[in-house]
C-alpha cells in the first residue's frame, strides 16, 4: 500500500511539471499584455514599457520560465502583476472560499444523491423512481449559471421579506465582520507557515465561526452559502443519484442478495446491510471525480453569487494577463485534483477487500 | 458500530450549532467602530501658524531649468516648494490653464509625508490609508469589500452622514441590480445600470435612477496611414455617410447625445467651430466614387465586446456601422478582440478601422483632445496632423480665455477636416439607489461623493461598484473604482463640486502669477490627518514629489506606473528608460 502511494506521488511530479509548462507557455502566447489589460485606454507605450520592465515581462519567455521555476523551487509562487500581492497570500484568501463552497455543495449533493438513488432503486419503476430520475436528468442538464440566477431571483427577490429569503451574493451581510482565528486564539504574533495555516482556516468562515462560537456570523455565513451550494451541488447530486440507482440495481440482482433474501431478511436490511456497501464502489469514484470537477463549476457559481474564490480569481487573472496568479492557482488546483484522485484510489482498498493496491 | 457511537456527540453538537446559528435570527451588523487612535476634534482655522521653526521642502533641491530641461524630461513642473507651513509654490515651465482642474483629480489627494515614510518599508500604504477626508479606512477583505468609517474630526462643512461606508463590487450590471433589488442591506446603491435596465429601475417603486450626464466620447477611428482610409476625401465621405443619430437613438441610454464634436459641449472650447457633417448618404456615395473608392473589396472593422461607460452596446453599434457601410456599398468584416489585445493593437495603429472611446477625467479640453491628437498621442490614428498638434500645444498654455476658445475652434475645424475619426455619440450612464436614499448624485466625472448621502434610516451605506479596488495609494491608481474610494478618504487641494464639473477650492486656495507659470497655494489651517497629524505644506510637496519623481523611494505602489501623473503634468522627473 505504502509503495503504491509513494509511487503515485512520484508520478505526480512529471504531471505537475507538464501542467506548469503548458499553463506558462499557453499564457504567454495569448495576445495582449498585462499593462494594457490593467491600465485600459490610458496605457501609453512609455508607461507600459516601464511596467513590463518592473515586472520582468520584457525578458525572453524562456528566461521568465527559468526565473519562475527557480522561484518555485524556493516555495515562491510569485507576485500578482495586477495587485502586487503575493500569490500565496491570494491563495490563502481565496482557496478557503472555494473549499468551503465545494464542501457545502458536496454536503448537499452526496447524502441527498445517495438517498434519492437508493429510494429510486428500492422503488424501481414506481412513480417515485420516475420523478426522481426525471429530476436527475433536469439537474444534469441545467447549466449552473442559469440555475444560480434562477435561485437568486426566487430566493432574494421574489421571496424578499419572507422567512425563506436568502442573500444573493457575498459571504456575509455587509457590516458583519468575522474575528480572525489568530485574534480569537491569541496567535497574532505567529508568523510564517503556521500563521498561513491559521489564516487559511480563518478564511473558512463557517469553520472559524463554529470553533470560536461566533454564532451570528455562523448563521449568516450558512445563509449565504445555501444558494451557491445548491447551484453548484445540483449536477453532482443528479449524477450521484443516477449512479447509485444503477449500481444498486446491479447489486440487487446478484446471487448473494438472493441468498440474503432467502434467509428471510427484510428487503430494507438486504439493501442497507448487503447491497448498498457493495454498490458504493462506483459511487465513490464518481464522488471523487465530482469533487475535483467542482473547481470548474466554481468559476461560474462564484461569478453568479459574487464569491471571491479561486474560480473568480483565475477568471480575473486570465482577463488581466496576471500570469503569476494563473500559474500559482492552477498549480494548487492540479495538486488538489491529483490528491483527490489518489485518495479515491486508495479508498477502494478499504471499501472492497478484493482490491489490492500494488 | 462503536465508531458511530464515538462520533455521535460531535455530530449532534455540529448539527445543533448549525441549526442554532441558522435559526438565530438575522445577524445584525456590528456598530461601526470608531478608531480609538482618532484624535479629538481639532480647532479649525486660524490656529497660530508656526510657533516652532519650520523647514519647508523644495523638490527637487535645485529647480529644473526650463530652458535646459534634463534629457528625457517632458514634464511641466520646474519645482514644488513649501514656502512656509501653510504655503506651497508650484513653479511651471509653461502656463497650464487646466492646472486647478488637474489638482482636483483624485490621484492628487494629499498624503501625510511622515506616515508614508513610516509605511514605506512594507508598502502597507497601498492597502491602508491616512488621509484628511470624510471617511477613514477600516478594513479590506480581499475579493469581497472595503469598509470605511466616518471621520469624526472631518474638517469640511458637511460631516459624513452614514457612519459606515462599504464598497462592494460585482462585474456585471445584472448582478449589481439583483443585489440592489434584494434589499436587506445587500446594496443601497449601484454603479452603471445597464441601459436595458433603466426602465426596470424606474418602474420599481423601491428604487430610483440617477442619470450621469454624458462626459464621454465614442468614435469610429481610422488609421490614416492605411488604405483606403489614407485618403482624406474617403474619410470625409464616410463622415457624411454614417447616421450617428440612428446609432444614438437605437443603442444609447436616455441622456446620451449625438456627438457633433469630439469633446462634450460642457467643456469650454469643446463645441467651438463647425458642427460635424450632416448625414447625407447620397453625397457620401458620390464622394466615394469621385475618390475612386474600391467598392469590390471587403474591409475590416475592429471592436472589443466590452461594455464601457462610453460604449453601452458594443456589438449592436458595430453591426449597425457594418449595415450603414453596406448602405454606402462598402462591405465590412467585423473582428473582435479581447480587452488587453484590443487596446494594445489599437494604440500601435494596427487597426485600420476601429471603435473606441474615452471617459473624461477632468473638465478641460486637454483631457480629451491632447491624449488623442496631441504630441503625445499614441499611434491609433496613424500619423499625427502637425497643424492640429501645434494648435493643441498652444491651447494648453493659453491663459486668455477668448484666445483659447479661438484656438480650439481652429483645432475642432481641423479635426473635422482631417477626419482621423468620426465622433459618434456622448453616451450617458446612470446609477441606481434604494428609494429612501437621499443626497445621492452621479457626477459626470464619476467622482461621486458619499459623505452627503443619507441611506434612509440606516447608519451604513453600501455601494456596489464595477470591480474590486486595485489599491489605495491613489497617485498610482488608474481605475475609476479605486479612485472613487480614494475620493472619500483623501482630499486634493481643489475638488469638483458634488455631481458637477465645477472646480472649487478644497484644502487650499491657489493664485497664479501674471504669466501663469507660478501658483501659490495657501492651505487651510487646522486640518488633521486621520491619525491626528497636522496637514502642512511639506505633505503637499511630498504628495506630488512621489508621483513626479520616478526615482523617489516612494514612487513604488500597487502597479508602479503612476500613469495619471504624466498624463496630467506632462512627464516624470527622472523618467524610466523605455
Amino acid at each position: 500500500m505504502l509503495r503504491y502511494i509513494v509511487r503515485r506521488i512520484l508520478l505526480t511530479i512529471p504531471v505537475i511539471f507538464g501542467i506548469l509548462t503548458l499553463v506558462f507557455f499557453l499564457g504567454h502566447v495569448l495576445p495582449g499584455d498585462a499593462c494594457r489589460a490593467i491600465l485600459g485606454e490610458r496605457a501609453t507605450d512609455a508607461v507600459c514599457a516601464a511596467y513590463n520592465h518592473a515586472h520582468g515581462l520584457d525578458q525572453p519567455i524562456p528566461v521568465q520560465f527559468g526565473n519562475y521555476l527557480a522561484a518555485l523551487s524556493h516555495g515562491d509562487l510569485g507576485t500578482s502583476t495586477k495587485s502586487s500581492q503575493s500569490v500565496l497570500d491570494l491563495l490563502i484568501q481565496r482557496l478557503p472560499v472555494t473549499i468551503e463552497l465545494g464542501l457545502a455543495a458536496m454536503l448537499f449533493a452526496v447524502p441527498l444523491g445517495i438517498v434519492l438513488g437508493v429510494v429510486s432503486a428500492y422503488k424501481r419503476n414506481s412513480i417515485i423512481d420516475v420523478v426522481t430520475m426525471a429530476g436527475a436528468n433536469v439537474g444534469v442538464s441545467i447549466p449552473i449559471f442559469v440555475l444560480g440566477l434562477l435561485l437568486a431571483f426566487i430566493f432574494a427577490i421574489l421571496l424578499k421579506g419572507t422567512p425563506f429569503a436568502l442573500p444573493p451574493s457575498g459571504r456575509l451581510s455587509p457590516g458583519l465582520t468575522i474575528v480572525p482565528l489568530a485574534t480569537s486564539w491569541g496567535l497574532t504574533d505567529w508568523t510564517g507557515i503556521p500563521r498561513g495555516i491559521i489564516e487559511f482556516l480563518s478564511n473558512m468562515y463557517t469553520f472559524n465561526a463554529l470553533v470560536t462560537g461566533q454564532w451570528a456570523i455562523l448563521g449568516d455565513a450558512i445563509r449565504h452559502l445555501i444558494l451557491p451550494a445548491v447551484a453548484l451541488g445540483t449536477i453532482p447530486l443528479a449524477i450521484i443519484a443516477r449512479i447509485t440507482r444503477s449500481s444498486l440495481l446491479d447489486v440487487l440482482g446478484l446471487d448473494y442478495v438472493r441468498t440474503a433474501r432467502a434467509k428471510g431478511l427484510t428487503e430494507r436490511n438486504v439493501v442497507r446491510r448487503h447491497a448498498l456497501p457493495n454498490a458504493m464502489l462506483p459511487v465513490t469514484t464518481i464522488i471523487g471525480l465530482q469533487l475535483g470537477s467542482l473547481f470548474g463549476g466554481a468559476v461560474l457559481t462564484e461569478g453568479v453569487f459574487n464569491l471571491s474564490g479561486v474560480g473568480r480569481a483565475i477568471f480575473e487573472a486570465i482577463s488581466s494577463r496576471d500570469f503569476p496568479t494563473v500559474q500559482g492557482f492552477v498549480l494548487v488546483i492540479a495538486i488538489i485534483y491529483l490528491t483527490i484522485n489518489l485518495v479515491v484510489d486508495v479508498s477502494y482498498a478499504f471499501l472492497d477487500p478484493r482490491v489490492r493496491l500494488t | 458500530m462503536s465508531r458511530t457511537r464515538k462520533w455521535s456527540p460531535l455530530a449532534v453538537f455540529g448539527v445543533v450549532a448549525i441549526v442554532f446559528s441558522a435559526c438565530g435570527g438575522s445577524a445584525t451588523p456590528a456598530p461601526s467602530s470608531q478608531t480609538s487612535a482618532a484624535p479629538p476634534p481639532s480647532v479649525v482655522a486660524s490656529a497660530p501658524a508656526s510657533v516652532e521653526p519650520y523647514t519647508g521642502l523644495s523638490y527637487p533641491a535645485t529647480a529644473i531649468d526650463c530652458a535646459k530641461k534634463p534629457a528625457g524630461y517632458t514634464g511641466e513642473f520646474s519645482s514644488i516648494k513649501a514656502v512656509d507651513r501653510y504655503t506651497v509654490e508650484f513653479d511651471l515651465c509653461a502656463p497650464d490653464v487646466a492646472f486647478l482642474s488637474k489638482l482636483a483629480f483624485a490621484t492628487n489627494g494629499i498624503q501625510d509625508a511622515d506616515w508614508l515614510a513610516k509605511h514605506a518599508p512594507d508598502k502597507s500604504y497601498v492597502k491602508t490609508t491616512n488621509g484628511t477626508g470624510p471617511y477613514m479606512f477600516k478594513e479590506w477583505v480581499s475579493g469581497d469589500h472595503i469598509t470605511l468609517t466616518a471621520n469624526p474630526n472631518y474638517w469640511g462643512a458637511d460631516k459624513p452622514i452614514a457612519q459606515t461606508l462599504i464598497f462592494k463590487w460585482a462585474d456585471t450590471a445584472e448582478k449589481r441590480l439583483q443585489d440592489l433589488q434584494a434589499g436587506n442591506g445587500t446594496a443601497d446603491g449601484i454603479d452603471n445600470v445597464a441601459p436595458d435596465d433603466f426602465d426596470t429601475v424606474k418602474n420599481d417603486p423601491n428604487l430610483q435612477l440617477i442619470n450621469r450626464d454624458a462626459f464621454t466620447i465614442l468614435y469610429l477611428g481610422f488609421n490614416v496611414d492605411k488604405a483606403p482610409w489614407n485618403n482624406e476625401k474617403v474619410r470625409q465621405a464616410i463622415a457624411q455617410g454614417i447616421d450617428r443619430k440612428r446609432i444614438n437613438d437605437t443603442f444609447d441610454p436616455p441622456g446620451s447625445e449625438v456627438a457633433d464634436y469630439f469633446t462634450p459641449c460642457s467643456v469650454p472650447g469643446g463645441c467651438e467651430g463647425d458642427k460635424w457633417y450632416d448625414y447625407n448618404k447620397d453625397a457620401a456615395i458620390q464622394m466615394l466614387k469621385d475618390a475612386n473608392f474600391d467598392f469590390s473589396k471587403t474591409y475590416d472593422l475592429y471592436f472589443r465586446p466590452k461594455v464601457r461607460g462610453y460604449f453601452p452596446n458594443p456589438p449592436g453599434v458595430a453591426q449597425d456601422i457594418q449595415a450603414q457601410f453596406k448602405d454606402l456599398g462598402i462591405t465590412l468584416k467585423i473582428h473582435t478582440e479581447d480587452n488587453a489585445t484590443y487596446l494594445g493593437n489599437s494604440s500601435k495603429g494596427q487597426y485600420s478601422l476601429f471603435l473606441l472611446g474615452w471617459g473624461g477625467d477632468y473638465p478641460d479640453m486637454t483631457d480629451f483632445v491632447d491624449y488623442h491628437f496631441g504630441t503625445g498621442a499614441n499611434g491609433a490614428f496613424g500619423k499625427k496632423f502637425d497643424d492640429i498638434t501645434a494648435l493643441l500645444t498652444q491651447g494648453a498654455s493659453e491663459l486668455d480665455a477668448t484666445k483659447r476658445l479661438d484656438i480650439y475652434k481652429q483645432a475642432n475645424n481641423l479635426i473635422r477636416q482631417h477626419v482621423p475619426m468620426i465622433p459618434l455619440n456622448h453616451a450617458a450612464s446612470a446609477v441606481a439607489y434604494l428609494k429612501d436614499v437621499t443626497g445621492a448624485q452621479a457626477s459626470p466625472l464619476g467622482n461621486d461623493v458619499f459623505w452627503i448621502v443619507k441611506p434612509g434610516d440606516r447608519t451604513q451605506l453600501v455601494f456596489e461598484q464595477n470591480a474590486e479596488t486595485s489599491g489605495l495609494y491613489c497617485g498610482d491608481e488608474s481605475d475609476g473604482d479605486s479612485l472613487r474610494n480614494c475620493e472619500q478618504i483623501y482630499d486634493p487641494l481643489y475638488t469638483y463640486a458634488p455631481g458637477k464639473t465645477d472646480v472649487i477650492p478644497n484644502l487650499a486656495s491657489c493664485q497664479p502669477n501674471t504669466d501663469g507659470t507660478q501658483w501659490i497655494c495657501t492651505l487651510k489651517q487646522g486640518v488633521k490627518f486621520h491619525d491626528g497629524a497636522d496637514l502642512d505644506a511639506n505633505d503637499v510637496v511630498t504628495s506630488f514629489a512621489v508621483q513626479w519623481d520616478a526615482k523617489h523611494p516612494l514612487h513604488v505602489g500597487n502597479l508602479g506606473t503612476f500613469d495619471y501623473f504624466p498624463a496630467l503634468f506632462g512627464g516624470f522627473l527622472n523618467p524610466p528608460a523605455s
